[in-house]
Parts: structure tokens; C-alpha cells; sequence
């Protein structure tokens, strides 16, 4: 093939500007961590990227959602606790008082304390989690105290409940109408009780017991109703945050560029760029002309 | 006999001829670089040669020859080459100006990126799970109004830069259109020069340089074929030399002529007929191109290649009553997708109930204007983004905590198109939101790689034909240098003989006839 000046300078020319687009596209890949810019630039993983993200998304998502069922849960946890320690007190003082050893006044303290118990029951039928009433169902934001309903707070019976994982709800929240509600009704165990502290009939005080220990079961079950939540709950934690790390290192895999090896081919087509410049410029120079005289 | 000073004539005419050769050398050297020049050769023939046969031709020994002349000056160049590559150009202006095109797509989509659309609706639905646990709170709320308006603003957004970028596209067309008429036109008054030069038995050979690098920069517009005619009235040209006019056919990408053959410019044995120019015409409804008018013919395929179909098949042209194209395509698909994904939203919304007295449903939560383009004027309700709290999120109760429906709006990300309750889900959108999405992003990254790699070879085969038509045509200084050392020695040479000649005319006329003296 004959072979001409012009030939060898545009040839040259698109050499090196191909080297440079290699170059560009090596820095590229070193400056943004990513295989790759465009969907063009590897259509297969550029499509996966995207299902990855979405997933990882909500991975992350239903990590949010679990802390706030946590949040919740634990906040229910420890109001219950609260409640079966007083509703304990009040039994304590019950069985101290239903032995006909105390005086009238004595007595009196006792049902003042018990009056303070129930009043102490309200306020933690009330608790608030983030501005919310945790215990009154879908009415998060009615205080269960302000609601009365024959002279007692009534409570939300509505489950309120959160997506931990595709298709997988757990309701966050607890009955406070089974507990507190039962409780503090109008007429209830504890009304009775004060009744009869009232009224000093100690058979009638020692009846209330029996139901008393009744009513901390039931607050009991409940408690334990919660921690078998959390567990679950905890479980879905874990689940979750391995799914997050999988989720996260195929997304890295898919998309992150491997960066000794990107270095490597950046310092080799750097090479490879100074060397055919240096050829360029030795191949063009010289012609005919230099040598006639 | 011969004439005493026939030496004189044999050698002026090396001179001569020497001297023209190195003027063409020069010519050579001084267009090396010139783009689309051919290098010359001078042609060199044995004059003839004396005495020729006649009766009354001289009785001598013979037959004695007279010298040289120039025959013709012909440029060097293979026109199997040349329709070789304007047919991978024509294919490397086709695949350039598609891939070109769909690349820009790319840049607006932006996906899979952190401010693709995907990402922003992401948010949506996080924003919406998070409505699911925290449904009193204001700013859980708020967060979802404007993600939601996020929505609306990245789908605004693609629609009218990649309206734009159709815009500009038709707008290029109308400027190749009148680039390819220009370059017909400046073709056909080279045809004509040469019409007149050639008949007089000259070798036009830069403007035959000339007309080609044109018929190259047409071909990277539509495939064309040329063939060269000889008019008969143009009476004894040297053919070999001479190229005659040329008659340019539009071809189809595969090399086939349209039936009737169409001509851009046409050229018969009576000479040139006259041109056809192209007018690509606009449907007025749908602003896509309706079809390319050349001479009394109008085109609706496109089949013809080149830069010119890759603009049309990006910025859309109209077939069988509808518009196609990978604009107008990825358009549509974003309106479809738009339009599903607001009606089932807002009838999610409506079926729910919002907080506080009395118990009132949901309106829309995303507007569209009916009739237009979804993805043009999809935006959030105002009233939402004034008072977030009108965000339906309740299921059953208009209570605070109640946040059934807002799980049923988050839900709407996982719910296959088909599940739509909300019904009239536009035709061919299959599987969720995402899924869909990313496979039109997909589709396009795999259509743009295709076109680029079509485009890559394409141009590596345009080059390597280009490479062996350089080799043919193209100037090299080491042969010119060597011809010039060549024929400046011919012509040193000659000029010897002259002086030979001299020294023998010296002798008859000043050394003889003087006898005795």
C-alpha cells in the first residue's frame, strides 16, 4: 500500500484523540467511583442500578419504619411497666389494709395514696410519643383523659400499623380500652376498692385483691403481648439491615468501579498515550526533502 | 531528409514537457494538504514519430523519433473507492446524528443518577412510608407535598427539554435541508463547467476534485449514487482522462434505487436535464415530519440514510396516521407512565379521608390538565401544598392516627399497572412503576449503546475505505521530491541536447564551407 505524509498525520491524529477519549473516559470512572455515566455505557447494569436503588430505598425505608415501631413499642413497654409497679403499690396497700389492723385515718392515707395510684394510671394512660397519645388508637391527638365517658377517659380501640417489610404490617400500638380503660371505669375495681376502704368493711377490701391481681394480669399479658413484638420486631431489625448490607454490595458491585484496576488502566493507557506521541512525532518528521540537497 | 534543426524541436519539446511535469509536481506539493485533492500525473507519450507512412514520405532509414509531449493531465483516483465510501458515510451521518440524539436523551433523563426521576419518586414513597408512621405530624406532611411536587417538576422538566431538543432537532433538519440543496446546487454549476470545458478536450481535474469532496459531504446526508454520462453532442473527449458529468441517484440504505428511480441531479445523453431539490415537509397538527418532497416525488419512508433520516427518525415523522420516532416514543411513554400514576394516586386519595371535622374525603392530590400532555402539566393540587394537612391519610376515620389510607398510597409503588383500581391505564405499560421505568431507561441505554457501536464501526469502515483512498489519491512529498529530482534531470538533460545541438549547428555553419581559407 502506498502510503502518504497526509495519511500518517490523520492517522495519527485519530489515534491520539482515541487515546484521549480512553483517557477521558478512565478519569471519568476515577473521579465519579462509577463504572459507568449513561444508561448507553452499560445498558444491563445501568437497568439493575436502577432496581438495586429502588430496593436498597426501601430497605433503608422499612429501617426508618422499624426504629419508629421500636419507638413505639418501647415507649408502651415501659408505660405498662409503670402502670403494673403502681397497680402492684396499690396492692401492697390493699393487703395492708385488709387486715383490721389500721385505724380509720390510716386508712384514709391509704385511699388518698390509691386516689393519687389511679390519678397516676391516667397519666400514664396518656403518654405521648412524639406528641402523640400512644394508648387511644387512631386518635393520637385526643389526651384519652379529655375524652370522659361516664366520668372515666375512654381509650381508642383502632390498631395503627406499620409496613416492617413488603406485604409484612405489625400493629405498633396497644389497646389502652383492655387495660387503663378497664381500670379506671366508673365503678371499677379500684372505685370499689376505695369504697370499701371508705366504708372499713376488711372482707370487701380483701375480695378486691383477688381482683386486683386480676386487673395486673391483665396489664401482665399485655406487657408480655409487647415484648413478643419487639422481638419480632427485632428480628425484622436484623433481617433488614443484613438485607440493607446485601442490597448496598450489589448495588457497590454493579456500579463502583474497582479502583486498583481503573488505576492500573489509567497509568497503562497514560503510557501508552506518551508513546505514541513520542512515535507521532518521530514518524512525521523526516522526508525526502531532509536528505536532497 | 530530416530538418537540420529537427534536433532543436525534439529537444525543446523535453523542455517543454519536463517543465510541465514539474509545474504539476508543484501543483502536488502546493495541494498536499488540501482536502479532497488528488494527486496529478502528467501523461507522457512518444510523439509521432518521422517520417509516417505516406507515398511521397521520405526514403530514409526510420522510423526516427521526435520527442515527447504531455497527452493529458489526469488526476489519480479510483471511483470503486469512492462509492465505497460514500455509502459507509452516508450510514456514518445516519448512525452520528441518531446517536447523537438519543445520547442528549440520556443527559436529560439522567438515570439511573441521585436526581434521576427514579430517585425523586423514591422519595415519594419513602415520603409517604413515613406519612404511614407519623400521619399527625405537619412536617411528615409537608415532606410529602413537595416530594411530590418534586415528582411533578422532574416529569415538567423531562418533557419540555426533551420537547426542546426535538425542537432544535426539526430546526436542524430545516437546516440540512437547505445545506443538501446548497451542495445540489453547487454540484450541478460544477457539472456545468465542466460541460463546457470538456468538450474542448481539456481534463478539468480540480473541479472534478472539487464536485467529488461535495458528492462526499451530500453522502453524508443520503445515500446517492453516482453514475457519469458523456452527452453526445460533447463529440471525441479523451474518456480515459475525461470524467464527464455526473448524474446523482438517491439510493436506498441497502443500495437499491427507488422505483421509479429518483434523481437529484439528472444527467442524459441530450446533457443536464436539471435538479431536484429535497423539501422535507411538516404535518401542521402534529409538527412531525410528513414526508421529503424531491422533484415531483414525495418520500414517507426515510429509507434513504444518511444525517438527514437520523434527525427524522429522532425528532419524529408521521406513519399511518401516527407519530413515531424516539422523541415522540420516549414522550409518550413518560405520559402514559404520568398519567397512570396520577389517576391511580388520586383515586387512591379521594377513597381516603382527611384529618378533622367533619369527616371529609380526599380531592385529587396530583392535577392534570385533561387532554394535554400528562407529564407537561402534572402538578401537586395547590391546596395541598398550602395546607398539607388535606393529605388524605386516613382509611376508615378521620381520626389523626388513622394511616390506612396513607399505606395504601405507599403501596401504589409495588402495585403492578394492571392492579390499577382507577382503570384506563394507557395501552402497553406493564409491571410496577419502577420496573417500567427502568426498563424504558433500559431500552434506551441499549438503543444509544447499539447506535453508538453502529456508529463506531461505521466510521472505522469509512476510515479504512478513506485510508485506501488516500493511499491511491493522496500526495507524498518523498515522490514528489523524487519525480522532481527525476524530471530536473530530464530537463537538464534536454537542455544538454540543446547545447549538443549547438555545438553541431557551429559546426555546419561556422566550420564548413570554408576551404582553403
Amino acid at each position: 500500500m502506498r502510503v502518504t505524509q497526509s495519511m500518517l498525520s490523520n492517522n495519527m491524529i485519530r489515534n491520539i484523540s482515541n487515546s484521549y477519549e480512553r483517557l477521558a473516559k478512565l478519569q471519568e470512572q476515577i473521579l465519579t467511583q462509577k463504572k459507568f455515566s449513561k444508561p448507553s455505557d452499560d445498558p444491563v447494569a445501568a437497568m439493575m442500578g436502577m432496581n438495586y436503588r429502588t430496593s436498597l430505598n426501601q430497605v433503608e425505608q422499612y429501617s426508618r419504619n422499624i426504629s419508629e415501631a421500636t419507638n413505639w413499642v418501647e415507649s408502651t413497654d415501659s408505660a405498662l411497666g409503670q402502670a403494673i409497679s403502681a397497680l402492684q403499690r396499690m396492692r401492697e396497700l390493699t393487703v395492708q389494709s385488709s387486715n383490721g389492723t389500721y385505724e380509720s385515718d390510716q386508712r384514709d392515707s391509704v385511699n388518698e395514696e390509691i386516689k393519687q395510684l389511679k390519678q397516676h394510671l391516667v397519666d400514664i394512660g396518656d403518654t405521648q410519643l412524639g406528641g402523640k397519645y400512644i394508648f387511644n388508637g387512631y386518635d393520637t391527638n385526643k389526651r384519652p383523659s379529655d375524652t370522659m365517658v361516664d366520668g372515666a377517659p375512654s381509650y381508642g380501640t383502632d390498631e395503627i400499623q406499620v409496613e416492617v417489610f413488603t406485604g409484612i404490617k405489625i400493629p405498633i400500638n396497644t389497646s389502652g380500652q383492655s387495660t387503663f380503660g378497664e381500670a379506671l371505669k366508673t365503678g371499677g375495681t379500684i372505685d370499689q376498692l376505695m369504697a370499701s376502704l371508705k366504708s372499713t368493711d376488711e372482707a370487701d377490701i380483701t375480695n378486691r385483691l383477688a381482683e386486683l391481681d386480676e386487673m395486673i394480669n391483665v396489664f401482665i399479658k399485655e406487657q408480655a403481648k409487647v415484648g413478643a413484638k419487639q422481638n419480632r420486631i427485632d428480628l425484622m431489625t436484623d433481617r433488614v439491615g443484613q438485607q440493607e448490607v446485601f442490597a448496598q454490595k450489589i448495588l457497590s458491585s454493579n456500579e463502583d468501579v474497582d479502583m486498583e484496576k481503573v488505576i492500573l488502566d489509567f497509568t497503562t493507557q497514560e503510557s501508552i498515550h506518551t508513546a505514541s506521541l513520542s512515535v507521532g512525532a518521530k514518524v512525521i518528521q523526516p522526508s525526502l526533502l531532509d536528505f536532497l540537497r | 531528409m530530416v530538418s537540420t534543426f529537427m534536433g532543436l524541436e525534439t529537444s525543446k519539446r523535453a523542455l517543454s514537457v519536463a517543465q510541465s511535469a514539474l509545474y504539476t509536481t508543484g501543483h502536488n506539493v502546493a495541494n498536499a494538504n488540501t482536502p479532497g485533492y488528488s494527486r496529478q500525473r502528467v501523461n507522457l507519450s512518444a510523439t509521432e514519430s518521422f517520417p509516417s507512412p505516406a507515398l511521397n514520405s521520405p526514403r530514409i532509414a526510420g522510423q526516427l523519433g521526435t520527442g515527447v509531449e504531455a497527452g493529458s493531465i489526469q488526476r489519480i483516483r479510483d471511483s470503486f473507492l469512492d462509492s465505497q465510501y460514500r455509502s459507509q458515510s452516508s450510514k456514518v451521518g445516519y448512525y452520528s446524528s441518531l446517536s447523537e440524539s438519543l445520547t442528549k436523551m440520556e443527559e436529560i433523563l439522567n438515570d439511573p443518577s441521585e436526581s434521576g426521576l427514579l430517585n425523586t419518586m423514591n422519595n415519594f414513597w419513602g415520603s409517604l412510608e413515613d406519612l404511614t408512621t407519623n400521619t399527625d405530624n405537619i412536617g411528615a406532611r409537608a415532606v410529602v407535598a413537595s416530594s411530590g411536587q418534586m415528582v411533578a417538576e422532574t416529569l415538567n422538566y423531562y418533557y419540555n427539554a426533551l420537547t426542546s431538543v426535538q425542537e432544535d432537532l426539526r430546526y436542524q433538519i430545516g437546516v440540512e435541508q437547505s445545506g443538501i440543496n446548497t451542495i445540489i446546487s453547487n454540484i450541478q454549476s460544477i457539472n456545468e463547467k465542466i460541460s463546457k470545458v470538456e468538450p474542448h478536450g481539456y481534463v478539468s481535474n480540480d473541479l472534478y476534485d472539487e464536485r467529488d469532496t461535495l458528492v462526499d459531504q451530500l453522502s453524508q446526508f443520503m445515500n446517492v449514487k453516482v453514475s457519469t454520462v458523456f452527452p453526445e453532442k460533447y463529440g471525441i473527449v479523451d474518456k480515459a482522462a475525461a470524467e464527464g458529468l455526473y448524474n446523482i441517484e438517491l439510493i436506498q440504505e441497502d443500495g437499491s434505487s427507488y422505483m421509479p428511480p429518483i434523481n437529484l441531479i439528472s444527467v442524459n445523453h441530450t446533457g443536464i436535464v436539471g435538479v431536484n431539490n429535497i423539501e422535507v415537509q411538516t404535518d401542521s397538527a402534529t409538527g412531525a415530519i410528513s414526508g421529503v418532497k424531491i422533484g415531483s416525488t414525495t418520500l414517507q419512508d426515510y429509507k434513504f440514510a444518511g444525517a438527514l433520516t437520523g434527525l427524522i427518525e429522532s425528532a419524529g415523522y408521521v406513519e399511518d396516521g401516527t407519530v413515531k420516532g424516539a422523541y415522540p416514543d420516549m414522550l409518550q411513554k413518560l405520559n402514559d407512565m404520568t398519567e397512570a400514576v396520577v389517576k391511580e394516586f388520586n383515586y387512591v386519595h379521594s377513597q381516603g379521608f382527611v384529618v378533622g371535622e367533619p369527616p371529609t374525603n380526599g380531592g385529587n392530590f396530583f392535577e392534570i390538565t385533561a387532554g394535554k400532555n400528562a407529564a407537561q402539566t402534572i402538578k401537586v393540587n395547590a391546596d395541598i401544598i398550602k395546607d398539607p394537612s388535606l393529605i388524605a391519610s386516613g382509611g376508615k376515620s378521620n381520626a389523626a392516627g388513622d394511616n390506612e389510607n396513607a399505606h395504601h398510597l405507599a403501596a401504589i409503588k409495588s402495585k403492578d399497572f394492571t392492579q390499577y383500581e382507577s382503570g384506563n391505564v394507557p395501552a402497553g405499560l406493564n409491571g410496577t412503576f419502577d420496573t417500567y421505568y427502568a426498563g424504558v431507561i433500559g431500552n434506551l441505554g441499549v438503543d444509544s449503546a447499539s447506535v453508538q457501536k453502529d456508529h463506531s464501526n461505521a466510521q472505522i469502515l469509512a476510515t479504512s475505505v478513506d485510508k485506501n483512498r488516500q493511499s491511491v489519491s493522496a500526495v507524498s512529498l518523498d515522490e514528489e521530491m523524487t519525480d522532481m529530482v527525476r524530471y530536473q534531470q530530464a530537463y537538464n538533460a534536454a537542455a544538454r541536447m540543446v547545447t549538443l545541438v549547438d555545438e553541431m549547428l557551429d559546426r555546419i555553419i561556422n566550420g564548413m564551407g570554408t576551404g582553403g581559407r
